[in-house]
């Protein structure tokens, strides 16, 4: 009560249609099977929750969806057009529900049924909560027009970020995510990261570490609420009091380009920093050609090869990349690879050779 | 842009993609819009000098800072802070387009002027107060953009070079060595060469790929030197050491070759802000270009393949155990993965075995310069307005209806920047804010 | 519950020792309503809120042990505090067996709130517009909410006065009153007491609950039912803005609090026997700490946040023509200057010493300056200059020059001897309040006289024997 100011939450579901498939399976597929249907009544009762501890506080949900991504809902511009009349709950939480069940609804059905779903735009969706965080902490002088309410003229002390993620890893996303985590710092906002279904996500994984939020990979699903009001709902201010989970292990190693390997010791091309689990004569990313002489001193002091600190990814699937087509930059192991990957190290490398034609 | 260059510059040239500010920095000058050219800048550089001149603040009339900012009929400053943005919209639109290739590991010598000169009060408080403030904003900010870069700090004191603060990776240490201002009180002629030999020295050592730049502060009008500067000059074109200047007096000819010679930027401070500017342009990673038209697969001198390593984090619950940086008892920290010696902080050098360690996020800060999002297109008034989207992409504000009645150069009338790859529509706010902080497109996402 | 101690916590909302006073049985029947609830735990401290979201959604009571694993170590104290304010409040019963768990009813009904549904339409009826009249519009009713209450503020300042400002209702002026703001001095006039002074300084938010508290206490002497006057208040802060409700829904006691909101400016109705209300914004942010008024200066003209510049030389300049924000500047600066939309005057030792004697602190009068500093003011740090603020507090120790305190003087000691040996005693008492060696003489306080005289009589006696 003493803090005039509210605090802002912004929420990234993902809403992937074949992952949310996959996690409403019956046993034996899934322990705890989890349709979207009760994750989204458990995930509005959430965000009435965070509504309800204080008047000003403020809200925004963002939907990652396959190729795009979309604000569900926000609390500065509400959709006008919804009359509730209902004496029975709280017109502000009426409201919150019955926008994001439409708009989530709209887009799962417009999405249609393609036969091979699109990368899941969360990278969009993220960078979208942040573009919006920074609006609204914008002074007001900067907002034209006429006055627009009390409000706007508090800077928002505590903003987060809750990802509400289902899908794993993709490594097309690693150099997108990395810029959105940085920018989260600048703007001092924590991302909290909450892992509903599939494999734990090393990039989201980082993102809670560096923005000093948390990270968990849900197991109990049957208990998604208690989860969801215990770790998330305090903001930082609370935290200190009462603690919420923080993972104690992060994966700063790196993957190189080449092969995948998570090295503990790699070999970085000074121009592009891209990493490679042993010495090469060109970067295949840039195209520069290294001096001989490096090579023979690398080559010497090298550790000794099929040693214990390299290791082979445990990605079930073969990785399709061979060296001489290598993925974006992606540093750190990828949980699964897609097809549509290959497209952005083509343009990246065209870029790079134009510029280096000149 | 041509592979043309004269002999006498460096093999590897760099420069900024970001124009001076010096000629468009006050809205009322003549601007030298050519000139921001990188290219051009080198070709009229015998006339452009004569232009600078004008910059000099006892030649222009007494400066009305509040004058700049004009209210417009309604008495609002609405008008003066789209100027403001259009300006930084158009600096962004003259760089390059295409990727380009910069120094990441980056190595600096801050040259600081400690000479009496510096007690002077044109700038507010005075401008060794001035100095070490903004070095210290300085140093912050340029660790955020070089994370593995190094930074050491050498003061021009009494006729000698003093070193300050050792090159080091680390913020904390290096914004320890400017702490203490008593230690760096001001006091007699600054001797430039003296100060350049020693920070040659303290890079002499550094591995060909990362970049020697030294940066100058100087706020004197001499420099009493043992020797031919000149000479101290030709070898730092030959070590490849890059000397840029920001001068708080006036320009000295001595200076401006430097800086012309090894390719580093000259600025004559006008005020407390433009001082301001010109330090932390120097902050972005400067682009190389590329060394011969041979193109691609040429062997770059300054490429090499380097040798990292990444650490295990431990928890902070593990057991306690002695740093080797420190020698204290701790349980967090890291181990280098190759002895296994624990340290405090990255990135760094392993101070057992020399490695540099780094963590993946490390390297992925530096990305962004790498693989900038391109500059959004302006979209004009013209432009059917009725079938497009009604709001910002990004941050859902909504979009003016109509037309602004007078928009300046380089700014949409509706508001609207177009982006060229997935052409969504955002506002001004969020252009600024992609290119400048999130680097990353919220409608292609990447 | 007797056991616990009967702290008054930091931070904490003044309805909340009102609701600890309370019986369970009350407080059960007000949770039985969900917009009570909510507005309960709105008025609660956050880490209490963060409490109750952790057991709200649990089924079976969990150990207390368990959720105190929770709590980080330097912060027990607060973890502590908040519970026990839980338990005073009957939000949580008292811990049996190690066991925490909620208040069933308080569940139930939260859990309700926060999900919607049930059919205790405690969130207000809306009324059905089966014509097309608009209600009335925000601005209306802002304007409305602004006039109420700027009338019953500035009835209050100007009664010492010889202006004759509109006077408030009698119910109004019954509150105030009663609660000891004004009261009749002389004959038959109110005139403002040294509490009704410092009431003008705080901010518009606790003026109204200060106000609405008595407005409770009152009601119990009434014998109004206390759970239905507080379920029509939550009620009231749970309304949208701009809706109109119906009455028919109400119950007897809520109606006949209509016409006394109405006077308080809490809700507007089109004449007093309509069948619909519509709630202002002194009504809807009653649990919410966002201005209850449409400008937080509480003006209808002022500059949205705040206007008062105030200089190192004592000077103060206020960017207003609101009549109520000239007086109650008025209560502790001399006004020099009026032009149509600035107040200029200056603080000085006659304006302040005024202002003491009515009662208003120091404190009061710094920070009523620092929430309404102009945006301007903002970027000073400190924001009120030091000088001004020491001076005034200065000017606060002036006025407490002397003390009073009762106790006895010691003098004529026969040798500086015996002095000294008495004071040493007294001094290891700590009662000496005063002391001078050159006369010989001390001052002690009241306590400590028996012993000291019965040490001087031991003394003497065992000199003489």
């Amino acid at each position: 009560m003493n803090d005039p100011r509210g605090d802002h939450l912004s929420v990234v579901v993902d809403l992937s249609p074949t992952q949310w498939h996959l996690s409403a399976l019956q046993p034996p597929a899934n322990v705890y099977p989890l349709p979207l249907s009760s994750f989204l009544s458990q995930l509005l009762a959430f965000l009435n929750s965070h509504m309800a501890c204080k008047h000003e506080n403020t809200l925004a949900v963002f939907g990652a969806l396959p190729g795009k991504s979309v604000m569900l809902y926000s609390s500065t511009n509400p959709a006008k057009n919804l009359q509730v009349m209902d004496s029975n709950s709280y017109p502000p939480f009426k409201l919150v529900d019955t926008t994001v069940v439409t708009r989530t609804a709209e887009e799962l059905d417009a999405l249609g049924d393609p036969d091979e779903e699109e990368p899941l735009g969360l990278v969009g969706a993220m960078t979208k909560a942040l573009c919006y965080i920074n609006r609204i902490t914008l002074p007001p002088a900067q907002i034209p027009g006429k006055k627009q309410g009390i409000s706007n003229s508090l800077v928002m002390p505590e903003p987060r970020i809750l990802v509400l993620s289902v899908s794993p890893d993709h490594a097309t996303s690693y150099i997108p995510i990395m810029n959105s985590i940085f920018s989260a710092q600048k703007l001092k906002v924590t991302i909290d990261v909450c892992q509903l279904y599939g494999p734990e996500t090393v990039f989201l994984q980082q993102a809670a570490h560096l923005t000093g939020g948390s990270y968990i990979h849900l197991e109990r699903r049957d208990a998604l609420l208690q989860y969801l009001i215990m770790s998330f709902l305090p903001p930082p201010s609370i935290r200190k009091v009462l603690s919420v989970p923080t993972q104690d292990k992060i994966d700063f190693r790196a993957a190189c380009f080449c092969h995948k390997t998570i090295v503990d010791v790699g070999f970085v091309c000074s121009v592009c920093l891209s990493i490679f689990c042993q010495p090469v004569p060109v970067c295949s990313t840039c195209r520069t050609k290294f001096p001989i002489k490096t090579l023979q001193r690398l080559n010497a002091s090298r550790p000794p090869p099929n040693a214990t600190n390299t290791t082979r990814t445990t990605t079930g699937t073969p990785v399709p990349q061979s060296a001489s087509n290598p993925t974006t930059p992606a540093l750190t192991q990828p949980t699964s690879t897609n097809g549509s990957s290959v497209h952005r190290p083509a343009q990246a490398r065209s870029s790079l050779s134009q510029q280096s034609s000149m | 842009m041509p592979p043309r260059r004269d002999a006498e510059y460096m093999d590897v040239d760099s420069d900024s993609d970001i124009s001076l500010p010096d000629d468009d920095y006050d809205g009322s000058r003549a601007k030298g819009k050519g000139r921001s050219k990188t290219g051009e800048r080198k070709s009229e550089k015998g006339k452009g000098k004569a232009k600078d001149n004008q910059a000099y603040t006892w030649e222009a009339s007494y400066a009305r800072s509040w004058d700049t900012v004009q209210e417009d009929e309604a008495g609002s400053l609405q008008t003066s802070v789209e100027e403001l943005l259009a300006r930084g919209r158009r600096r962004r639109l003259l760089a390059p387009a295409a990727a380009v290739r910069r120094t990441i590991i980056r190595h600096l010598i801050l040259l600081l002027d400690l000479s009496s000169s510096m007690m002077d009060r044109d700038m507010r408080p005075t401008r060794f107060d001035l100095m070490l403030q903004y070095a210290r904003e300085f140093i912050v900010e340029w660790f955020d953009q070089n994370p593995l870069g190094q930074i050491g700090i050498v003061g021009m004191r009494a006729g000698l070079g003093e070193k300050i603060g050792h090159m080091s990776g680390n913020p904390q240490d290096v914004l320890k060595a400017i702490s203490e201002r008593h230690k760096l009180e001001p006091v007699g002629e600054p001797s430039l060469q003296n100060a350049i030999e020693m920070a040659k020295s303290t890079m002499s050592h550094l591995p060909t790929h990362s970049s020697r730049e030294i940066l100058v502060v100087f706020g004197s009008l001499t420099t009493c030197d043992p020797g031919n500067i000149h000479d101290t000059l030709d070898t730092c074109v030959k070590n490849k050491i890059r000397i840029s200047v920001v001068a708080l007096a006036a320009e000295m000819k001595i200076c401006r070759e430097m800086c012309d010679k090894t390719g580093g930027q000259f600025g004559v401070a006008m005020n407390e802000g433009h001082f301001k500017d010109l330090l932390f342009e120097l902050v972005p990673p400067p682009a190389q270009r590329a060394s011969r038209a041979a193109g691609a697969g040429a062997t770059n001198p300054a490429a090499d393949l380097m040798m990292m390593g990444f650490p295990t984090r431990l928890p902070d619950a593990s057991p306690q155990s002695f740093c080797v940086c420190h020698n204290e008892l701790k349980s967090e920290g890291y181990l280098c993965p190759r002895c296994q010696a624990k340290i405090c902080d990255i990135p760094t050098d392993c101070d057992i075995c020399g490695l540099m360690i780094v963590s993946s996020p490390h390297l992925a800060r530096s990305y962004h310069h790498l693989f900038p999002v391109k500059p959004y297109e302006i979209v004009a008034a013209s432009e059917a307005l009725s079938e497009r989207a009604t709001e910002c992409h990004a941050c859902s504000r909504p979009f003016p209806l109509t037309p602004a009645a007078s928009a300046t150069e380089g700014m949409s009338p509706v508001g609207r920047y177009r982006c060229p790859e997935c052409h969504n529509e955002f506002c001004s706010e969020c252009d600024v804010f992609i290119h400048d902080v999130v680097h990353c497109c919220p409608g292609c996402g990447k | 519950m007797a056991t616990l101690p009967p702290q008054q916590d930091e931070g904490h909302h003044s309805l909340l020792p009102f609701l600890q006073s309370q019986s369970h049985t009350t407080l059960t029947r007000l949770y039985q309503r969900p917009s009570s609830c909510l507005s309960i735990f709105r008025l609660l401290r956050p880490v209490e809120k963060q409490l109750i979201m952790n057991l709200l959604w649990l089924e079976s009571a969990i150990d207390a042990a368990k959720m105190a694993a929770w709590v980080t170590r330097e912060n027990k104290k607060a973890y502590d505090d908040a519970l026990h304010a839980l338990v005073r409040v009957h939000v949580v019963p008292a811990p049996k067996d190690g066991k925490l768990a909620l208040n069933q009813t308080f569940k139930s009904s939260f859990r309700q709130a926060l999900t919607g549904g049930g059919t205790s339409g405690s969130f207000g009826v809306i009324f059905d517009n089966g014509e097309k009249r608009l209600p009335f519009t925000i601005e209306e009713l802002d304007s409305y909410a602004l006039e109420r209450w700027e009338t019953i503020l500035h009835y209050m300042v100007s009664s010492g006065s010889d202006q004759k400002p509109t006077k408030p209702s009698q119910g109004v002026l019954y509150l105030l009153e009663r609660r000891k703001l004004m009261s009749k001095f002389y004959g038959d006039t109110l005139q403002i007491t040294s509490a009704g002074f410092q009431f003008l300084l705080h901010t518009p938010h606790a003026q109204l609950w200060d106000l609405l508290l008595q407005y409770l206490h009152m009601a119990e002497e009434r014998q109004m039912d206390l759970v239905e006057v507080l379920g029509f208040l939550f009620m009231l802060s749970t309304m949208e803005l701009g809706k109109e409700y119906a009455t028919d829904h109400l119950s007897e006691t809520q109606k006949a609090m209509l016409e006394d909101l109405r006077d308080y400016g809490l809700i507007l109705q089109k004449k007093p026997s309509a069948r619909r209300f519509s709630p202002t914004r002194l009504a809807t942010t009653l649990t919410s700490s966002s201005p209850p008024l449409p400008t937080s200066a509480g003006t209808s003209s002022g500059p949205q946040e705040g206007f008062i510049v105030l200089e190192t030389n004592y000077r103060l300049y206020a960017y207003t023509d609101n009549p109520l924000q000239t007086a109650v500047l008025n209560l502790f600066v001399s006004l020099k200057y009026r032009f149509p939309n600035l107040v200029v005057g200056s603080i000085t030792r006659d304006s302040v010493k005024k202002a003491l004697l009515n009662g208003i602190t120091a404190d009061q009068m710094i920070s009523y300056l620092t929430t309404h500093a102009h945006p301007q003011m903002r970027k000073n740090n400190p924001l009120i200059p030091v000088t001004v603020q020491d001076q005034i507090r200065l000017w606060e120790l002036e006025k407490n020059r002397l003390r009073s305190d009762e106790g006895y003087l010691y003098t004529s000691f026969a040798s500086q001897a015996d002095y000294d040996y008495v004071l040493k005693y007294a001094k290891e008492l700590g009662v000496v309040l005063w002391e001078s060696p050159m006369k010989r003489c001390f001052f002690g306080s009241m306590t400590g006289h028996a012993n000291i005289r019965g040490f001087i009589e031991r003394r003497t006696n065992a000199n003489g024997a």
